[in-house]
């Protein structure tokens, strides 16, 4: 008896969102996408019930990818569902789970079950030590004493909530998914970076946050910051990257460039209707074929190393100095020291007063180490990314096949298609990766606008034209209800 | 032209996926709930913030 036998029972009655009957008009999927997202703005507005004073926040730098926020009742953000994908793309690219989830519709609903209840798991794995260990969520002691219910009451109230808050979240996406355009998280994500984006550049003092870019400049050109004269080395790096932030505004824009322009860089394979003569087509190898997604799984690895190493320095009373050494719940030294990515050019310029007061070979190996970690990452996940949903050579070709084409000059079977794709997915899906890991290194490295990070920019932007391109499709079908038909 | 042969084939797959399978015994939930739950739940904890 396999794992499905076992597990059919528990996976296909996790409960799911219902499907629309027929055709959603673009207006009422737009309504819905709006609802969720105001419903999403709201929540991370509401604070937690028994939290007595500001904890930090366990993502720190990691917000901008993971969504949420500290505090509030979407302290999990995405994280679980995140990292929950991170365990289901390592048990598919190993094919381990043994699921056809694309002819066999039994394995299809097992998959989706299987992918709620590992979500359900993370958000207790991920919730349970937010609250319980170290002090990211402190627990009120007044309310303690009110309730007469004592910490470990009011302990078990914060999880509760995070816990109804990240299964929530799970639930939004499914709504935006099916009755909504686009996918729910990506929706989240480019939430916060815009949020984050638009505070960089417009935010004034009084809102109570960092100043923006633009009324910085105004204060430069109006005489009242004090900047060193600009032909000194000095000048020139306050400019660059002090308070001018020429490199980060450059960077954000190389970023919004760079990804546009490589979405549109692509092999095409053309193909032609094996009975209809004249209609031809091509498919499309994008270059950034498995899209950016799979970065957001190597990051939020990373978030999960250096959540797991806050956790332990909460936990033990003298953490070992190899393993790391914490001041201000940022790591100075040791393992998770290495292990932790550059987010911003101050975490590496020694030459302009940045690192942290750590030796030069120190900051260049933790350099290295996230270079690695994102470019190496980037192309394995990029790998299990396509392998897991159905886009490698193998699935492409037989929806190629099923779609009733052939690659001209080739003989018409799915094995003939398979061959000539292979010569380009797998390559196009390794390059793609490495080079959306080195953009997101290389973008943090060089700062960001408001601080939204690499990752948090490229997903962005990448997740923004999606959505465009989603949009102009169902334009195009409201336009014309036969092409409805076409797309099914 | 047909473009129904080379875009519409691209899986642009969310990082979570749903399929059109389903299983007769699964709980099927309104979205209406959903968000309705999301809405009532945060208010729930704002007036628990604000009066206990």
């Amino acid at each position: 008896m396999s794992w499905k036998d076992t597990a059919e029972p528990v996976l296909t009655r996790m409960p799911s969102v219902r499907r629309p009957e027929g055709h959603v008009p673009f207006k009422r999927k737009l309504a819905w996408t709006a609802g969720v997202l105001v419903l999403y703005f709201f929540l991370t507005n509401v604070f937690l019930f028994g939290l007595g004073g500001q904890g930090s926040d366990v993502f720190g730098r990691f917000r901008s990818v993971i969504a949420g926020s500290t505090g509030s009742v979407l302290q999990l953000g995405i994280g679980p569902i995140v990292t929950a994908s991170i365990v289901l793309q390592l048990l598919g690219g190993a094919d381990l789970l043994g699921l056809d989830t694309q002819n066999n519709p039994r394995d299809q609903v097992l998959y989706q079950g299987l992918q709620k209840f590992l979500v359900i798991v993370m958000c207790i794995l991920t919730g349970l030590p937010m609250v319980f260990g170290g002090q990211f969520l402190p627990p009120s002691q007044a309310l303690a004493q009110t309730l007469g219910i004592g910490l470990t009451g009011v302990q078990l109230l914060l999880f509760a909530q995070i816990f109804a808050g990240g299964i929530l979240l799970l639930y939004m996406d499914e709504v935006i998914s099916k009755w909504g355009v686009g996918s729910g998280i990506g929706l989240f994500i480019i939430a916060g970076v815009s949020q984050r984006l638009i505070g960089g550049l417009v935010a004034v003092p009084g809102l109570g946050q960092a100043r923006g870019i633009i009324p910085t400049w105004f204060d430069i050109i109006l005489g009242r910051e004090q900047i060193p004269p600009l032909l000194t080395p000095e000048g020139i790096e306050a400019l660059l990257i002090g308070v001018g932030q020429l490199i980060p505004i450059l960077t954000t824009l190389a970023i919004f460039v760079i990804v546009v322009y490589a979405e549109s860089v692509r092999v095409e394979i053309p193909l032609s209707n094996a009975r209809v003569k004249g209609a031809r087509g091509r498919f499309p190898v994008k270059l950034i074929y498995a899209s950016v997604l799979p970065m957001i799984l190597v990051r939020a690895l990373q978030a999960n190393i250096q959540f797991l190493g806050r956790i332990l320095n909460a936990q033990l009373a003298s953490m070992p100095g190899w393993l790391g050494s914490y001041s201000q719940g940022q790591p100075t030294g040791g393992l998770f020291y290495y292990l932790a990515p550059i987010q911003n050019p101050q975490d590496w310029m020694w030459f302009a007063g940045g690192g942290g007061g750590n030796a030069p070979w120190e900051i260049m190996l933790r350099v290295g180490v996230d270079l690695t970690f994102m470019v190496v990452g980037g192309a394995i996940f990029a790998i299990f990314w396509v392998e897991t949903t159905d886009m490698g050579p193998d699935a492409t070709a037989q929806q190629i096949h099923n779609s009733g084409m052939q690659i001209p000059g080739f003989r018409q079977n799915v094995r003939s298609i398979e061959r000539v794709l292979e010569q380009y997915i797998p390559q196009v899906t390794v390059i793609g990766g490495a080079l959306v890991g080195l953009l997101a290194v290389a973008a943090n490295m060089l700062g960001t606008i408001g601080g939204v990070t690499g990752t948090g920019l490229l997903l962005t932007v990448s997740i923004t034209y999606k959505l465009y391109e989603e949009i102009a499709e169902e334009q195009l079908m409201e336009m014309h209800p036969m092409m409805r038909q076409m797309f099914g | 032209m047909s473009s129904s042969d080379g875009g519409g084939l691209m899986s642009s797959a969310g990082l979570v996926r749903y399929f059109d399978a389903e299983d007769n015994n699964a709980i099927r939930i309104d979205p209406r709930t959903i968000i309705a739950f999301g809405v009532l739940f945060g208010a729930l904890v704002l007036v628990l913030n604000a009066f206990v």
